[in-house]
């Protein structure tokens, strides 16, 4: 996945996603479209990097490539602008991650690709 | 479009499990041949359901590829994939095809090969349901969203676990007695609650099972029904629809409006009010998924179909049987042939061919079948060919 990830590498380094240049509203992943007015008025914004715990999980059958960080914690963070992130949450103990949680964004290696060994980096979160 | 009726006039389907000695082709085509065994009927078109045969098999085509194996070259055939709900979503184009004069006949198939693969690759190939740029990206599983998704439903609603218990306990039950299931074994609540964690609070005994399998029908119209000998089951109404793409997208997590649409058409479709739906064939991928699904198409309220499973409401002999068949946990659920075996499920039922299986005077059946966490919905209600 080389290419993919070098062709949106600020998205992952940076948090850039999407503001409605009609009604003001912010989302990340980035939109084509306007998820609350329709408008296609849409210019990439960096979103703010704190947010809360909607919900978590603790997977312990990790995706390929994962495998050395499982298990580990996922989670839908919501973040102050009401943007909503799919997201790891890492260096934080167990006690902490729970539903309403206070975390900030961080830029972490996510992980090794492929032979070639690239190192992959992008956003992850702690409770803050 | 004008619209006719349109009929399944047979079914076939192999067992679901460990199929090791056989191919994707070799599932298909048992499937189909059962499907057309004493037919008369010389299919126009041939649509297969299959999500990753790619990835499964390294084999795409799969529509001429069948249609020649089976001596049909020369037909119209080709693949239709929407993730999980790639089997009922190719029946509906079939349908729909069918009953607007398109064509007077259709095979479909859904197939799946998923046991070739590795566990960590078959993880890998459903993750493809999902963003690659920022679901895949950040290390996230298919059973991790649900994960996700079933902490925030036992939160919200105050579910308990003995509760999410309740639909995959219900399933293996009901999967004792039918004969191509892939766990035939009744399970109690505390074997789920013990069952090894996959993405907490969810437990392998939430998911849905790996296997291999393959479910056909043959749709035809009214020319095709009167050349048929076997019993004839009425497509009375049919409905896709989709929500936004991943599920942590939505204000609402906990309303699968993807379901709760395509349930609103397909019965309006259908002209069968709700309460004349006599048993469901609903998409338990995971059990929380289960749940919201009973409750977007109304059959449960809000925050109640995990509790209204454990009181016995969706019981075989109760008012609304569900998973009649055992459901996507202990039918199986090999992921482009589900919506198939749900459909091929309801064609027993509604031509008395269940077994020991059978809602006695059931007249109308409805399925759903999802794709993604209920980013695709194809329902579908059945009756009895009047």
């Amino acid at each position: 996945m080389t290419i993919q990830y070098w062709r949106i590498r600020d998205r992952y380094y940076r948090l850039i996603g999407s503001k409605c240049q009609n009604c003001g509203d912010e989302f990340f992943p980035p939109v084509y479209r306007c998820r609350g007015c329709g408008s296609e008025k849409i210019k990439d914004k960096e979103m703010p990097k704190t947010g809360k715990i909607l919900t978590y999980t603790q997977l312990h059958e990790p995706l390929p490539g994962f495998e050395a960080q499982a298990p580990y914690y996922l989670a839908v963070v919501r973040l102050s602008n009401g943007a909503r992130v799919l997201s790891q949450v890492v260096d934080s103990p167990a006690e902490k991650v729970r539903t309403g949680a206070k975390v900030s964004a961080t830029v972490r290696r996510v992980r090794v690709d492929g032979d070639s060994g690239q190192i992959v980096y992008g956003y992850k979160f702690v409770v803050s | 479009m004008a619209k006719s009726k349109a009929y399944v006039s047979s079914v076939g389907f192999t067992r679901v499990g460990d199929h090791w000695e056989r191919s994707i082709l070799d599932l298909a085509v048992e499937a189909s041949r059962k499907a057309l065994a004493g037919t008369r009927v010389r299919p126009q078109l041939i649509v297969v359901g299959n999500m990753f045969s790619s990835v499964g098999s390294g084999q795409e085509h799969l529509g001429a590829m069948l249609a020649s194996a089976l001596g049909l070259s020369g037909v119209a055939a080709y693949k239709v994939e929407a993730a999980c709900s790639s089997g009922a979503t190719a029946f509906n184009v079939a349908f729909n095809l069918v009953r607007s004069h398109a064509v007077d006949s259709a095979l479909v198939v859904g197939v799946e090969k998923m046991r070739d693969l590795e566990p960590e690759e078959v993880s890998q190939a459903l993750s493809m349901a999902e963003s690659a740029e920022y679901t895949q990206f950040v290390g996230a599983t298919f059973a991790s969203l649900n994960g996700l998704l079933a902490r925030y439903y036992m939160e919200k609603e105050g579910v308990t676990r003995d509760e999410l218990s309740a639909i995959p306990v219900l399933d293996h039950l009901n999967a004792v007695s039918a004969e191509h299931a892939q766990f035939r074994k009744a399970i109690s609540p505390e074997v789920v609650g013990r069952s090894s964690m996959v993405a907490d609070p969810l437990r392998l005994f939430d998911c849905a099972p790996v296997g291999d399998g393959a479910a056909a029908a043959l749709v035809v119209g009214d020319g095709g029904a009167s050349r048929t000998k076997k019993g004839l089951m009425e497509v009375m109404g049919a409905k896709v629809s989709t929500a936004e793409f991943s599920m942590y997208e939505r204000d609402d997590m906990l309303d699968f409006r993807a379901t709760r649409a395509a349930f609103e058409g397909a019965v309006k479709d259908s002209g069968v009010p709700r309460k004349k739906i006599d048993a469901l064939e609903i998409h338990d991928a995971f059990s929380v998924v289960g749940a919201l699904s009973l409750e977007a198409m109304g059959f449960s309220k809000r925050g109640m179909g995990a509790k209204d499973a454990k009181a016995g409401k969706f019981s075989r002999g109760s008012e609304i049987p569900i998973n009649t068949f055992g459901g996507l946990k202990a039918r199986g659920h090999p992921v482009g042939a589900t919506g198939m075996y749900q459909i091929a499920e309801a064609y027993m039922q509604l031509t008395d061919s269940a077994g020991k299986n059978q809602v006695e005077g059931a007249e109308h059946v409805l399925t759903q079948n999802v794709g993604g966490v209920d980013t695709t919905s194809a329902v579908h209600v059945f009756g009895r060919a009047a």
